[in-house]
C-alpha cells in the first residue's frame, strides 16, 4: 500500500516547537522536521515518533527559542487610564455614595491595622534571645490535696545540679530567681533596685546584650553584679561608659563590685531585672535550697534539637518522686518542661497541663480583625452592586463599543483596588493619630514602623486582599448586563444579585451582634469577678511590706499603728491573701492516707488575722491571745473537708514538726484567682516574725492615714521605701489582661456595628431611590407616612431578625468555652443575648428608620414630575 | 580568530552547503553530512550552525517550494556567500600554512 505523502507528526512536540520557535524560523525547522519524520516513519513508526520527540527537545535551546517578550498586542496603559478618570469622576459625583463606602473601609482597616499590631507585639514577646526555641523552662507540677495539679517555676536545686551533671543532651542550664528588693548604696546615694539572682550562664543563654562587661566572666565572682543601664545612669549619669565598671556598692550585707552594665529588659522580654548577682551567693546563705523537697530558682535548660528535647521531657518526669523516696516533707510531684518562646503566649497549666493562656486572646482578637475587614469588604461589595445600575449605561456603551467581559472585570477591580489604596492610605495616617491613646488602652508601646519594609508587605499586601475581595463579587456581576437591557436603562438585577446581597446583610449584622455578646458576656464576668464576695473585706484594706526594723519591732509596730483613730485592725501576715501561694505537703491529720502527698497552703499570722481581714468564723472559735494559741490552727471549709473531719473543731494537725488542734474553721476565701478552686489552707499564729506584710484596715480619710503610716514606718525602719498596696487594687489588677480584651471587643463590637449600619444605610437610600415612583403613587392615593415606614423597612429589619438566629448559638457556644476556663464564673443568661439583639437591632432599625422616613416625607409632586 | 572566525562544526556545515550547491535545505544537510562524514548531526544542532552562520553572513538563504512532504511547508534553500567563502579559504590557508611548518622529523613516531 502506497503511503500518503503526508504523514502528521506527532501533535504535542509539534505545538512545543511552535510554542518556543523563533517566528522566522518555524516554517522552515517544522517542514524539515515533518520531512524527516516521513522517511523515518517508513521503517519504524514508533522510532520515528520518539526520534522527532528528540529533535525537538534538541531544537529547545538558545538560538532557536523565540526572543521572550513580557509585553505583547495591545497597550494597556491608555485603558487603564481612562479607568482611572472614570472612578475618579463616579466618586466625585456621589460624593455621599463614596463618603459611606470610603469610611467603611477606613474605619474598618484602620481597626484591624491596630489589633494586627497589638497581635504582632504578643507574639514578638521574648523574640529577641537568639536561642529562644532552644531554650526550655522547668516547672515543676505539685499535686495539690484536692486533687488539682499546681504548676509552678520554682524548682528544687538538687534538680538544676542533676541536670547539669548527669543529662548528656543538655547544653546549658541557668537558674533564675524571683524577683528581690536590693538596696544599693554608692557614696551618699541609695537606691532600691529590683533585681535576680542568676547562675553565671544566664548571660550566654539569654541575648539581653551586655554593654560593658564579659558575658563569660561577669557573674563568676561572689561579689559580682550585674546592673542595668538604666541603674548604670542613674549613679554615673552620661559617662557610665566609662565609670561603672569596677565600681563597688555597698548592700546592707557587704559590698559588690560592678562586672557588667546590660542593656535595659525593655517592654519585649517577660524576664525583667534591674540587676544580677551570682545565684551562688544566695544558696550560700540560704542551705534549705539544697533539699530536693524545696523549690527554689526558676530553671532554663538548653537543648539543642527536637529530638533530644523529647528524650530529657521523658527523662526529667518523675526526677524529683525519685530523690524523695524518703523525704517526709516532699509532695506528689513531677517535671515538665517547655520551650521558653512559649512560655508568654502559653503560660495557663490547667491540672499540669499547657491549656492556651494569652495566645487565646490573640487568636480571638486576629479573628475579630479579620471579621471586621470582611465586613467592611461586604459593604464595599453591597454599596458597589447596588449602585450598579447607575453605572450600567456606562457598561451597555463601551461593550457596544467592543469590550470583553473580561474588561469590565479588569475596571472594577482596578477601581476596588483604587479605593482600597485612598482607604489604606487614610487608615495608616488614622493609625498613627490614634495609637497613642490605643496604647494606653492596652498598656503597651506598639508603633508603626514605616521604614520597616515588612510593614510595606503588609501594607501592600492588605490593598490587594481587601480590593480584589471587595471587587470579587461586583467584577463578575456587572459584566453579565445585556447589553440592550442597560443601554435602555433600568437594568432589573436578578433575584440572585439581591438574595446575595441580603446574605452578605445578615451575615455582617451577625457578626456585629456576635460580637456585643462577647463584649456583653467579658463585661459581666469581669464584674462578676470584681464585686464578687471573697469571703474577705478586700476594700479599705493596705499592705505593708516589712522591712528591717518594722520585722523586728512587730510588736511596737502594731500598737503604734493602732493608734491611728481610723485604723481599726492591725495584722501580720505571711503575705496578701489574695494572692497565696505558701505551702506544705508535711501536713499530718487523724486518718490521713500515709502515702498521698498533699499541698496544703499555710499563712503564719497573728492572733488578729481574722478580725482584721474580715472573714467569717464558720465553726469554733477565732485566735485569743489570751488563750496562749500559738500551737492552735485555724483551716478553711476546703481543708476541712479534704481533711474529712465530720467534727473538725479540737482534732490533731502537725506540720513542719509543729503538733496542735483545730480550734476553728474559716470560711472559703479565695486566696487565688477565678480560674483555680480554692484550696486547702491553714492559719498559725505560731511565728509572727516570719511575717512579710503588715495588713491595716483603714475605716477612712484613706490617704491622710497612709502618710501617718509612713511616718511611723519610718521611724521604725528609717532609710527604707514605703511599700505598700492596696489589696483592691491589687486583685483588680489581677485581671488587667481580661479587662484590656473586654474594651477591645467592646470598640470593636462598636466599630462593627458602626460599619455595618453605613452600609445598611446606602443600601436603604438605594432602595428609596429605586422605589420613589412607587412611594410617590403609593402617597397620592392615600398612604400614610407611618405605612411607607414600614414598607421601606421590613425588607431589612427581616434581615437583622434572622442574623440574630445565626448569632445566637454561635455566641452561645464560643463565649461557654470561655466562661468554662474560669473556675468561678457567672451565669450565661438569655438576657445578655436579647440586650445584644436589642442593641443591634435598634441601631438597625434607626438606620433604616431615618432614611426610609426622608423618602417617606418627601413631596410626592416631586418624584412623580419626571414622568 | 579575526574575522573570519568559524567553529569546526560550521565549517563543515558550510562546505557541505557548497558542496550540495542549489540543492542546499535542511534535511538534504543533515543527510550529506552523515553520509559523507559518517557523524551524526541533530536538527537541532544543524540549525544552530545554519542560523550562526547566516548570522555571520557567510551564508545567505531564501525560500523556495513547498512539498507534500513537508506537510505543505517551504524549504529553505542556503548559498554561500563570497565572503564565505573568503572565511573557507582562510582556514585552508591557515592549516596549509601551519602543515608546511611542521618539521619533518615531528611526524617521525619510530
Amino acid at each position: 500500500m502506497k503511503q500518503p505523502l503526508h504523514i502528521p507528526p506527532p501533535k504535542v512536540p509539534l505545538r512545543f516547537l511552535k510554542w518556543f520557535c523563533s517566528p522566522e524560523l518555524v516554517e522552515d525547522v517544522e517542514g524539515d522536521l515533518s520531512e524527516l519524520f516521513r522517511s523515518r516513519y517508513e521503517q519504524n513508526k514508533a522510532r520515528a515518533r520518539v526520534l522527532f520527540w528528540f529533535d525537538v527537545l534538541l531544537l529547545f535551546r538558545p538560538g532557536i527559542i523565540r526572543d521572550i517578550k513580557l509585553k505583547q498586542g495591545l497597550n494597556q496603559n491608555i485603558m487603564l487610564k481612562n479607568y482611572f478618570k472614570i472612578a475618579l469622576r463616579n466618586a466625585l459625583r456621589y460624593k455621599g455614595y463614596t463618603f459611606l463606602n470610603l469610611s467603611g473601609l477606613i474605619v474598618g482597616i484602620a481597626s484591624s491595622m491596630l489589633v494586627l499590631l497589638w497581635v504582632q507585639d504578643e507574639k514578638n514577646m521574648n523574640g529577641f534571645h537568639e536561642n529562644g526555641d532552644k531554650i526550655y523552662q522547668v516547672f515543676r507540677n505539685m499535686k495539690q490535696s484536692n486533687g488539682v495539679v499546681s504548676t509552678s517555676t520554682s524548682v528544687p536545686k538538687p534538680l538544676a545540679d542533676l541536670l547539669d551533671e548527669q543529662y548528656s543532651e543538655v547544653e546549658a542550664i541557668a537558674s533564675y530567681s524571683w524577683e528581690m528588693d536590693l538596696k544599693l548604696t554608692l557614696d551618699d546615694q541609695t537606691t532600691q533596685e529590683e533585681g535576680r539572682f542568676a547562675s553565671p550562664e544566664f548571660l550566654n543563654m539569654f541575648s539581653f546584650p551586655l554593654l560593658l562587661g564579659d558575658k563569660d566572666e561577669a557573674l563568676n565572682e561572689l561579689n559580682s553584679i550585674v546592673i542595668s543601664r538604666a541603674v548604670a545612669e542613674r549613679y554615673f549619669g552620661d559617662n557610665w561608659k566609662t565609670e561603672a565598671l569596677g565600681k563597688i556598692f555597698r548592700l546592707e550585707d557587704g559590698n559588690v563590685a560592678v562586672s557588667g552594665v546590660i542593656e535595659n529588659t525593655g517592654p519585649n522580654s517577660t524576664l525583667q531585672f534591674d540587676w544580677l548577682r551570682p545565684a551562688q551567693v544566695y544558696y550560700n546563705a540560704n542551705r534549705w535550697v539544697n533539699d530536693w523537697g524545696n523549690g527554689s530558682f526558676g530553671l532554663y535548660i538548653t537543648i539543642p534539637d527536637d529530638e533530644k528535647a523529647a528524650r530529657v521531657e521523658d527523662k526529667v518526669l518523675m526526677e524529683i518522686m525519685d530523690h524523695t523516696v524518703d523525704n517526709d516533707a516532699a509532695g506528689d510531684e513531677e517535671v515538665i518542661i517547655q520551650r521558653f518562646s512559649d512560655t508568654y503566649l502559653y503560660s495557663n497549666f490547667d491540672n499540669g497541663v499547657i491549656d492556651g493562656g494569652r495566645i487565646d486572646y490573640v487568636r480571638i482578637m486576629t479573628i475579630v480583625a479579620i471579621f471586621i475587614l470582611i465586613v467592611a469588604c461586604i459593604n464595599f461589595m453591597n454599596l458597589t452592586t447596588a449602585r450598579s445600575s447607575r453605572r450600567a449605561k456606562e457598561i451597555g456603551l463601551r461593550k457596544v463599543m467592543g469590550a470583553e467581559k473580561k474588561s469590565i472585570s479588569t475596571q472594577f477591580f482596578f477601581e476596588a483596588i483604587l479605593l482600597t489604596t485612598m482607604a489604606v492610605a487614610v487608615s495608616v495616617l488614622v493609625v498613627l493619630l490614634l495609637l497613642p491613646y490605643f496604647n494606653g488602652l492596652v498598656d503597651k508601646s506598639l508603633a508603626l514602623d514605616l521604614t520597616n519594609i515588612n510593614t510595606w508587605y503588609f501594607l501592600i499586601g492588605l490593598i490587594v486582599i481587601v480590593g480584589s475581595v471587595s471587587a470579587s463579587y461586583p467584577a463578575f456581576l456587572l459584566p453579565t448586563f445585556s447589553i440592550i437591557q442597560s443601554m435602555k436603562g433600568g437594568i432589573k438585577q436578578s433575584g440572585f444579585a439581591d438574595f446575595f446581597r441580603k446574605g452578605l446583610v445578615v451575615f455582617q449584622f451577625a457578626i456585629s451582634t456576635l460580637l456585643i455578646i462577647g463584649t456583653a458576656v467579658v463585661y459581666k464576668q469581669i464584674d462578676y469577678v470584681l464585686n464578687k464576695d471573697l469571703g474577705l473585706v478586700k476594700e479599705n484594706l493596705v499592705a505593708i511590706r516589712l522591712q528591717s526594723g518594722t520585722l523586728q519591732q512587730l510588736e511596737t509596730y502594731k500598737t503604734e499603728l493602732l493608734r491611728i483613730p481610723e485604723v481599726s485592725g492591725v495584722t501580720a501576715s505571711t503575705g496578701n491573701p489574695l494572692r497565696y501561694g505558701r505551702s506544705t505537703s508535711s501536713a499530718k491529720w487523724e486518718g490521713k492516707d500515709p502515702s498521698a502527698g498533699y499541698e496544703v497552703n499555710v499563712i503564719i499570722s497573728d492572733e488578729d488575722f481574722i478580725r482584721t481581714t474580715g472573714m467569717e468564723i464558720l465553726e469554733g472559735r477565732d485566735f485569743s491571745e489570751q488563750m496562749q494559741d500559738s500551737t492552735n490552727f485555724i483551716i478553711n471549709e476546703v481543708a476541712a473537708k479534704l481533711m474529712g473531719f465530720e467534727e473538725p473543731i479540737g482534732k490533731d494537725l502537725s506540720f513542719w514538726g509543729i503538733n496542735g488542734k483545730i480550734t476553728g474553721v474559716v470560711k472559703n476565701f479565695h486566696m487565688q484567682n477565678m480560674y483555680e478552686p480554692i484550696a486547702p489552707l491553714i492559719i498559725t499564729c505560731i511565728d509572727p516574725s516570719r511575717s512579710a506584710v503588715m495588713l491595716v484596715r483603714v475605716e477612712s480619710n484613706m490617704q491622710e492615714v497612709l502618710g501617718q503610716i509612713e511616718e511611723i514606718t519610718a521611724q521604725l525602719s528609717p532609710g527604707n521605701d514605703f511599700d505598700y498596696e492596696f489589696i483592691d487594687k491589687v486583685y483588680a489588677e489581677g485581671y488587667r489582661s481580661e479587662r484590656t480584651v473586654g474594651t477591645l471587643a467592646n470598640i470593636f463590637a462598636f466599630i462593627s456595628i458602626l460599619i455595618s449600619s453605613l452600609g445598611l444605610l446606602g443600601l436603604t437610600s438605594y432602595a428609596a431611590e429605586q422605589r420613589a415612583m412607587e412611594i410617590g403613587v403609593r402617597k397620592v392615593h392615600g398612604a400614610s407616612v407611618g405605612q411607607i415606614l414600614l414598607l421601606l423597612s421590613r425588607d431589612y429589619s427581616r434581615l437583622i431578625l434572622l442574623s440574630f438566629l445565626l448569632a445566637i448559638p454561635v455566641g452561645y457556644y464560643v463565649m461557654d468555652g470561655w466562661l468554662s476556663n474560669f473556675e468561678f464564673r457567672t451565669s450565661l443568661n438569655l438576657l445578655v443575648f436579647l440586650a445584644a439583639a436589642a442593641i443591634t437591632f435598634i441601631i438597625g432599625v434607626i438606620t433604616v428608620g431615618a432614611k426610609s422616613y426622608q423618602a417617606a416625607t418627601t413631596n410626592p409632586v416631586n418624584s412623580l414630575r419626571q414622568e | 580568530m579575526g574575522k573570519y572566525a568559524i567553529g569546526e562544526f560550521e565549517e563543515v556545515v558550510l562546505l557541505t552547503v557548497a558542496v550540495l550547491y542549489e540543492n542546499a535545505y535542511g534535511i538534504a544537510i543533515k543527510e550529506d553530512i552523515e553520509q559523507r562524514l559518517k557523524r551524526k548531526v541533530s536538527v537541532g544542532a544543524m540549525r544552530t550552525a545554519l542560523k550562526r552562520l547566516e548570522k555571520k553572513e557567510f551564508l545567505t538563504s531564501e525560500f523556495g517550494e513547498a512539498t507534500a512532504v513537508r506537510g505543505g511547508k517551504r524549504k529553505r534553500y542556503f548559498k554561500v556567500t563570497p565572503y564565505g567563502k573568503k572565511a573557507l579559504e582562510k582556514v585552508m590557508s591557515d592549516r596549509q600554512k601551519l602543515w608546511e611548518a611542521i618539521p619533518s622529523m615531528a611526524f617521525d613516531f619510530k
